[in-house]
């Protein structure tokens, strides 16, 4: 793997509903975000300790997460704090999920990826979230095209992160190196007025783009490429 | 005049028509088929119904309905006196019959998926995995564009049978091996499904107790 250590969107804010949660992967990693009623996010491993279930198959109840399977509960910061098959239990501090640092910047939510190397939080710019892209295409490939201007003219702000002008609009991606051969790119509108409706149709034509174009001759150099914004 | 529904608790489509019956409030006598093992829906007694050999089947009197689509059609003509399950306007009609049709032909590889792996109906386990993820990216590029204009149903500002038809075979995938996480407005649309009154799960549909 090209990426490094750094700060990585995962999903667009305002998609993820306050009481909900959905699965996303990171370099293959099974992640769950969720937001709890009082509408703070969270970035966990995707498994329950009982039996392995992914968390994101639950539900949000509260300020808790239920796992699907046993119905065991976990509490914002992963304690597991309700079994019901043993309702009256003192649940052991043992039974944890492992969490991750995240923060939500410029209309995204984002996890820091390998501990302090990450360094600092993406900045928090002004931007409408339009939608995210997920690719059948490996992270390091939808990087290049990107930087290459192979799939149109895009500025590289960060090995993982790209601007680009539409019609009178500034756009923001970035991307997320979903899976070894898959690949997600969040967009959000950062100035101009363009309909988000028209950028998400310009989105459907990249991701064709971004799909077919052929890798051969890419610069060597941007397949170092190093960590996100 | 009493509604017949000739029926598979695993069988999505004919989880479609209960959904249906279900949201309208419809009162009708439920026929459980021996589907597994049995193909009891192979049975001479059920091709006389349905040479198609497949389910669901209604019968009201002296009519028998075959194919989901053509069933929830017939129902909301009969039962919807609003119009909301299939609108008379002929473009949100046109546009319920456009998703129906998907539903029928191009979500067709994702039952047959969801059997394969299930029932070990045999099949091309990679090329019906394949079609249905192109499938479902139609349904979330359509759903992701109609969040940004406003809306949230498939076609118009209240659900109708495009819903209905189109929600078992994203619900189920995971039966199938696909997960929702490349789906951010199906997983948003999915929730809205079950707020409608009446809504009901199947086995492989969790209740959200
Ligand atoms: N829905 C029941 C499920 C109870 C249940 O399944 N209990 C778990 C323990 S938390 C179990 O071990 N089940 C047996 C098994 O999975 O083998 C509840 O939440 O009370
Ligand atoms: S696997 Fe999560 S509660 Fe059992």
């Amino acid at each position: 793997m090209g990426f490094a250590a750094g700060w990585y969107a995962l999903a667009l804010g305002d998609g993820l509903e306050p009481g909900t949660s959905a699965g996303t992967q990171l370099f293959d990693k099974e992640l769950v975000v969720w937001r709890d009623a009082s509408g703070a996010s969270h970035v966990w491993e995707d498994r329950c300790p009982h039996r392995g279930m992914r968390l994101s198959f639950g539900f949000v109840r509260g300020n808790h997460i239920a796992c699907l399977y046993h119905g065991w509960q976990y509490d914002e910061a992963g304690q597991c704090r309700h079994i019901p098959a043993h309702p009256t239990l003192e649940v052991p501090e043992t039974i944890k999920v492992p969490t991750y640092a995240s923060v939500e910047a410029a209309g995204m939510i984002w996890v820091r990826w390998d501990g302090e190397a990450a360094g600092q939080p993406p900045a928090d710019i002004a931007a409408v979230p339009v939608r995210s892209l997920y690719l059948d295409r490996e992270p390091e490939t939808v990087a290049q095209l990107l930087a290459a201007g192979r799939a149109g003219s895009f500025e590289t702000l960060s090995p993982g992160s790209f601007a680009t002008a539409l019609e009178g609009a500034d756009l923001f991606l970035a991307l997320q190196p979903y899976a070894a051969e898959r690949t997600a790119l969040h967009i959000a509108r950062t100035g101009g007025d363009l309909p988000l409706k028209d950028i998400a149709m310009w989105a459907e034509e990249l991701r064709a783009s971004l799909e077919a174009l052929p890798a051969a001759g890419l610069a060597p150099a941007a397949r170092q490429a190093g960590a996100a914004a | 005049m009493s509604l017949v529904l000739h029926d598979y608790e695993l069988d999505s489509d004919s989880y479609k028509v209960r959904l249906l019956l279900s949201a309208l409030g419809l009162p009708y006598a439920k026929v459980a088929v021996n589907v597994h093992p049995g193909h009891e829906q192979r049975s001479p007694a059920y091709l006389r119904l349905n040479p198609l050999g497949n389910l669901p089947i209604l019968v009201d009197g002296e009519t028998t309905l075959r194919d989901s689509g053509a069933i929830l059609c017939y129902l909301a003509r009969l039962h919807d006196r609003e119009g909301q399950w299939l609108p008379a306007n002929p473009v949100p009609f046109g546009e319920v019959m456009m998703w129906l049709f998907f539903a029928g032909a191009d979500l067709a590889p994702a039952t047959l998926a969801r059997l394969h792996h299930m029932l070990e109906v045999p099949a091309d386990a990679d090329a019906v995995g394949a079609a249905s993820r192109r499938a479902f990216r139609i349904m979330d590029d359509h759903m992701t564009k109609r969040e940004l204009e406003g809306f949230a149903w498939f076609v118009g500002d209240q659900a109708t049978l495009a819903d209905i038809a189109l929600f078992p075979a994203i619900a189920l995938s995971r039966d199938f091996g696909i997960d929702h996480d490349e789906y951010p407005a199906l997983r948003r649309w999915m929730r809205r499904v079950r707020t409608i009154p009446g809504f009901i799960t199947m086995p492989g549909i969790p209740d959200y107790h």
